[in-house]
């Protein structure tokens, strides 16, 4: 087995768990760390790619650290809709905001 | 092939990183969640040093560590979440059997692909000096680094504007 098969198994196992957790959980919080467990695996597995084959390695890493700040911009994001939704359902469970009016 | 020490080290990892993504799926508690987070993160940033790509490591653990969990952990918090956990409760059925579903489709599809396609790997990876990262960043991708600034600075601004309590007027 190859060394840049085994990261990618890990990387493929982070997003496969990542989906799972963003079917299972029902609050947004829950699926919040979801979606950081499959950038993560995004992350990895680009690394991995760049830095394991012929490949130029300096874009990969390049390509990674934009993946951060998605991450960081979209964290900042949800972080500020679940204080929204909590001050106005008084829940951040999914079934309970199900209701789209305006 | 890797070092006996590399591949001890390959496997603590690893187990870190699935180990702590369980919990962080699967505790009742998200408090628990976010520490299993944490452990993942820290895992994906020895397989970093592992990979040769020292400043990855320091990266991921200075903004997902530092930064990205310090805001869940707000969000939490701010989000009033009662103490038994609402992960806790009963599901919608069939719930449990969608989730199994959504976690065995793309294992078994993309890994199959990746095993049977293997892609050839040199066994060795070398270390990229900063100074090239640096320079690819601000010399061959200006724009994409412009860009990220730009979506940075929108989604905190955003952020501040949506938690923002405007006076006398339901939120």
């Amino acid at each position: 087995m190859s060394p840049l098969l085994m990261y990618q198994l890990v990387a493929l196992m982070l997003l496969a768990i990542g989906l799972y957790g963003i079917v299972w959980r029902k609050s947004f919080v829950g699926m919040l760390i979801s979606v950081e467990l499959m950038l993560n695996g995004a992350g990895l597995s680009i690394v991995a790619a760049s830095q394991l084959t012929e490949a130029g390695n300096s874009i990969g890493q390049i390509a990674a650290l934009f993946i951060m700040g998605l991450a960081a911009a979209e964290a900042t994001l949800v972080l500020a809709i679940i204080v929204v939704v909590a001050r106005r359902f008084k829940s951040v469970e999914t079934d309970a905001v199900s209701r789209l009016k305006g | 092939m890797m070092e006996l020490l590399a591949k001890i080290a390959f496997a603590v990892y690893a187990i870190l990183i699935l180990g702590g993504g369980t919990i962080a799926v699967g505790a009742h508690s998200l408090v628990r969640a976010l520490v299993g987070l944490i452990c993942s993160l820290l895992g994906v940033a020895g397989m970093y040093m592992l990979m040769a790509a020292p400043f990855m490591a320091f990266m991921q653990i200075l903004i997902y560590v530092g930064a990205v969990c310090v805001l869940i952990f707000f969000a939490i918090m701010l989000s009033q979440a009662d103490a038994q956990g609402i992960e806790s409760g009963t599901r919608r059925p069939g719930k449990a059997a969608l989730s199994a579903l959504t976690f065995i489709a793309p294992v078994f599809v993309i890994g199959f692909i990746l095993v049977k396609f293997q892609p050839a790997s040199i066994s060795l990876p070398v270390e990229v000096p900063l100074i090239t990262i640096g320079k690819g960043l601000l010399e061959d991708y200006p724009v994409a680094f412009e860009l990220i600034s730009v979506v940075l600075l929108a989604a905190m601004g955003g952020a501040v504007l949506l938690a923002f309590e405007k006076k006398g007027r339901k939120v």
